[in-house]
């Protein structure tokens, strides 16, 4: 009797701690792509989404920690367990959906524009032998690979900066990025960098990067996230982070 | 170039230095200069497990036991030819993978791992590896690569040491071991120093690699902060200012190789004591 008494407790105990423990998340975001995330003063992972991320798991009852990881490995790592949920501005596409799944999109995103030096002129409807940049892995590569790869060079870079950086000192000839961070970056460049054309409407919405077979913390997010939606305050991180909206409430 | 250098820094900080300042002291550029301790944790991590497999190397290469000869010999010629980057990609890889492969047959059983094919077949098998880690691993890494360089100075050095001196100890009637390791290793060391700290030097600088590992060291850091940023929100609003920051790490790395040179002319004295070579007082 005593025996049992002792394993029921024992039983009861790990069941709890392992409750408990299921209750606590790792999220990764990547830390170099403002306005979504980015290292603030202090040398903190911030943003828009760090801001929701935190809404969410205080909303869903979960205890998140953060870790940074670099955008190119961002997805393995996630499959391979280091966290359990990616938030750094990754547009829902049919591509990554054969590898991970993701919660309801948390932002419409929004254009891609191309931008391109002052002065070198570019006809979009006539690309031959140009280096066109993007960021590795992103949509924006996959469309620039399809649509310009086969009579231009399609150059990958690790993260924005990065590209950034190439487009500056003229080692590209155009760029294709997610108009968000980009907009900042070509109004800011005092006349040196200028659009080209109108800019593209890439890949769906932003959402939550989770792992397929985590069903159970997918609806748990998207409980959340709902809620979040509906209550304004998913709407207001916009409004303050993107200056756009509303678009989850009227 | 150094007037050059002083007008540029003079530029940099600009007529309001106060604000300058800050800048170089506010939270992520104390992050920056707090990661220097992975860079010195994993400098010195990695030159001890040096020194352990230079040893270990060193006597395996002079065993008299075939097989052992070979081994040492087997060692030092392939690590030796492995790029540094190539092998602090593997073996923290390679080694997470296979410890994760154990733990996935005595955790979820073997009926489990035969039956999913997602990895890990259950969440029990699942290692996450956190920057003290990866800094373990690291300084294994760096250890193993640099050890086959260290093994070969240790043996060329162990060569070096006067068969007299060794002749004579065993006429004293010190066992084989005692000759080696109270004579022949505590000699060796005044041979070696030089191509020691040669090794130091190479090993210094391969922790720069250690952002590969996720580590968020003093090179990340730098190309974080000096990345143009055009969001005020996100903090002073800068071009592309990688190259300062990028400066300030080859300033940090030349003093780091002037300490170190003191360093081993201290130990050189200390180890030449009472020895007839050249360097010794």
């Amino acid at each position: 009797m005593y025996k049992l008494v002792l394993s029921a407790v024992l039983a009861v105990s790990l069941l709890v701690s392992s409750a408990m423990a299921s209750e606590s998340i790792r999220l990764c975001t990547e830390g170099a792509y403002p306005p979504y995330n980015y290292v603030d003063d202090n040398g903190k992972l911030a943003g828009f989404e760090v801001d929701l991320g935190n809404a969410l798991c205080k909303k869903a009852g979960l205890t998140c920690e953060w870790v940074a990881n670099e955008w190119d490995s961002i997805i393995p790592n996630l499959i391979a367990g280091n966290y359990d949920g990616i938030l750094a501005g990754m547009s829902i596409t049919d591509e990554r959906r054969k590898t991970i799944t993701f919660s309801d999109e948390y932002y419409p995103v929004a254009p891609s524009l191309y931008a391109a030096a002052a002065g070198n002129t570019i006809d979009l409807s006539a690309l031959k032998g140009k280096k066109i940049g993007v960021q590795g892995a992103t949509t924006q590569a996959a469309f620039a690979e399809k649509k310009y790869g086969a009579d231009n060079t399609i150059v990958s870079f690790q993260s924005f900066d990065q590209s950034v950086a190439d487009l500056m000192a003229g080692n590209i000839d155009l760029l294709l990025a997610d108009g968000d961070p980009l907009i900042p970056v070509v109004e800011g460049s005092k006349g040196a960098l200028v659009y080209v054309g109108d800019g593209e409407s890439i890949g769906g919405g932003v959402a939550i990067g989770l792992r397929q077979k985590d069903i159970a913390l997918a609806d748990k997010l998207n409980a959340a996230l709902t809620e979040l939606k509906n209550d304004g305050t998913v709407d207001a991180l916009i409004k303050k982070y993107f200056d756009k909206g509303p678009f989850y409430t009227n | 170039m150094l007037e050059f250098l002083i007008a540029q820094i003079g530029q940099w900080l600009g007529e309001d230095i106060g604000a300058s300042l800050a800048y170089i002291s506010n939270g992520k550029h104390l992050a920056w200069y707090a990661s220097v301790r992975y860079t010195l944790i994993a400098a010195v991590g990695g030159a001890t497990c040096a020194v352990l497999f230079g040893l270990l190397g060193a006597a395996l290469k002079q065993s008299s036991f075939l097989p052992f000869k070979w081994l040492g010999d087997f060692y030092t010629t392939i690590v030796r030819g492995v790029p540094d980057v190539l092998f602090i990609l593997f073996f923290p890889l390679a080694f997470e993978k296979g410890v994760e492969y154990i733990l996935a047959y005595v955790k979820c059983g073997a009926e489990n791992v035969a039956a999913t094919t997602g990895w890990p077949p259950c969440d029990a098998a699942q290692w996450y590896l956190s920057t003290g880690d990866y800094l373990v691993m690291a300084c294994v890494s760096l250890g193993i690569v640099y050890g086959a360089f260290a093994a070969n100075v240790i043996h060329g050095a162990m060569m070096a040491v006067s068969r007299g001196q060794l002749e004579a100890a065993s006429a004293y009637g010190f066992t084989p071991r005692q000759v080696f390791w109270r004579f022949k290793v505590r000699q060796m060391w005044a041979y070696a120093l030089p191509g020691l700290s040669n090794v130091w030097m190479l090993l210094l600088k391969a922790t720069s690699l250690l952002s590969l590992l996720q580590i968020a060291d003093i090179v990340q850091w730098a190309g974080r902060l000096g990345a143009a940023n055009y969001f005020p929100r996100v903090g002073l609003v800068h071009p592309d200012w990688r190259w300062k920051y990028y400066l300030v790490l080859f300033l940090f790395f030349i003093l780091m190789t002037m300490i170190s040179e003191r360093f081993f002319e201290a130990l050189q004295r200390r180890a030449s004591r009472g020895m007839a070579i050249t360097g010794s007082n």
